[in-house]
């Protein structure tokens, strides 16, 4: 039996072995986590561990005992759109949307470890997601212009 | 599958005692362990997860040592500033591994007994003679990195043995190391190598070692190459000595004529960088 917190809520639970996190949550109906490969080579099964960026497709599910998982879902509670989102829209930094759950996650993780981060700092960020349509010029923009926008107030 | 999470090394060792002979994989990070799975390698038998033994996680200094505990990972490595102002190899090794979410789990201990020749940890833990702990219900001993490894994916390491600690020693030492990839992230090296160096004077450098990787199934020293220019044959010179410690293979990535000409001409031009 394991225990862990999703998305501020405790889920407890017995897995097969071998299961991973990114197995359980696309059954869970949790689709903003996306396949890329199962080798965690392209970052759209992004979640966050303990608050840091990590690949769903490479945790199993008896290593997540314990921890904290958080998907883009948390961010928005279903309804209201989060400001990092927000900046993703107005900075037209989303085409497809395949990558854009993933690009926000790694955004918040290196953006709870340094709140007003350089352009350098938030493109390596990015280094681990693959967007095939956007680019990376304006997500990059997008979280500069939230980071900037937090310190502000 | 049967899964285990032993908290202390004591933990550990009885649970070797107990699956005695049986087919064990020892869990880190799992970075390569997971995707090896998904291409169909079936399970083992019993897995054990190191990822809760917190004695072996951890970077710290101890009198004229450090000692990197082998579960700590590859963003820990990347973000120590002492391992970037004493170790700059490492991490600037670190700061071209994969990308964040990777670097986030990947442990160097997993880099070590996974063994490939294109570890991006491994030249930078060879230019610096790094002492690798191996600990086990017999004890614990300790080897060179170059002992440790000994082929593609081969380790000295017994059935019941875990890499605990790498130690380096304190030293006046600098380094720097080079990668080249297919791209800039995300990329296995193409080729990579690692040059520690003492200053000996503000304009004058006397090389200690050079290691390079993915030019043989190990990381190997390019021992003749560095006495050569340490007893000032000229660069353009000495280069193709590197030959007598380089064996490449072609692969999907590149070919052996393309990894040796690559290395020569890169090595040529980060040496003519620090001479300046
Ligand atoms: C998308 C992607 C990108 C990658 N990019 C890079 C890169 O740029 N550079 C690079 O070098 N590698 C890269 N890798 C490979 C991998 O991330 C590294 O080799 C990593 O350091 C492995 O560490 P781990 O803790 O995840 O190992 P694991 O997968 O847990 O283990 C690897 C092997 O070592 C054994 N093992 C692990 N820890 C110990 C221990 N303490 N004692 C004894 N045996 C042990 C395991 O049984 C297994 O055989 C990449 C992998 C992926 C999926
Ligand atoms: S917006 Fe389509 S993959 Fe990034």
């Amino acid at each position: 039996m394991i225990g862990f917190y999703l998305n501020g809520k405790p889920v407890f639970g017995e897995f097969n072995p071998g299961t991973t996190l990114f197995d359980y949550l696309r059954d869970q109906e949790i689709f903003s986590v996306k396949f890329g490969s199962e080798k965690g080579e392209t970052g759209a099964d992004s979640v966050l561990l303990d608050g840091k960026v990590m690949n769903s497709s490479l945790l199993l599910m008896h290593t997540i005992d314990g921890k904290v998982i958080e998907t883009i879902e948390s961010f928005s509670q279903g309804v209201d759109v989060h400001p990092l989102q927000e900046a993703f829209i107005e900075e037209g930094a989303v085409q497809c949307g395949y990558c854009t759950p993933s690009m926000i996650l790694a955004a918040e993780s290196l953006l709870r470890e340094n709140p007003t981060p350089n352009d350098d700092y938030v493109r390596e960020s990015l280094s681990g997601v693959y967007c095939r349509c956007t680019g990376f010029v304006k997500p990059i923009q997008a979280i500069m212009k939230y980071a900037t926008s937090r310190e502000d107030r | 599958m049967k899964y285990y999470t032993p908290s202390s090394l004591s933990e550990l060792n009885d649970l070797f005692l107990q699956t005695n002979n049986s087919k064990i994989t020892i869990l880190s990070g799992g970075t390569d362990i997971l995707p090896r799975w998904e291409e169909g390698i079936t399970l083992p038998k019993h897995l054990i997860d190191l990822k809760k033994i917190n004695s072996i996680s951890g970077i710290v200094e101890h009198d004229n040592k450090i000692i990197i505990g082998a579960l700590t990972t590859v963003q820990d490595i990347y973000k120590s500033e002492l391992i970037k102002t004493k170790y700059t190899a490492l991490h600037q090794a670190a700061s071209q591994f994969a990308g964040v979410q990777i670097r986030h789990r990947a442990t160097i201990g997993g880099n070590i007994c996974n063994a490939s020749p294109a570890g991006d940890l491994l030249p930078g833990l060879y230019v610096h003679n790094a002492m690798i702990e191996l600990t086990g219900p017999n004890g614990t001993r300790k080897l060179p990195i170059n002992k440790c490894i000994t082929g593609v994916g081969k380790t000295t390491l017994n059935n019941n043995e875990i890499v605990s600690a790498v130690i380096l020693e304190k030293t006046e030492e600098l380094s720097v190391f080079y990668k080249l990839g297919l791209r800039q992230s995300m990329a296995i090296s193409v080729v990579n190598f690692a040059i520690a160096y003492r200053q000996t004077s503000p304009n004058l450098f006397d090389l200690q070692s050079i290691a390079a990787g993915a030019v043989a199934p190990t990381v190997v020293y390019l021992k003749e190459f560095t006495k050569a220019v340490n007893e000032g044959l000229p660069l353009e010179k000495a280069i193709s000595l590197i030959e007598h410690d380089i064996s490449p293979i072609d692969d999907i990535r590149a070919s052996a004529d393309y990894r040796k000409t690559v290395l020569k001409n890169l090595l040529t031009h980060k040496l003519k960088e620090l001479y300046v």
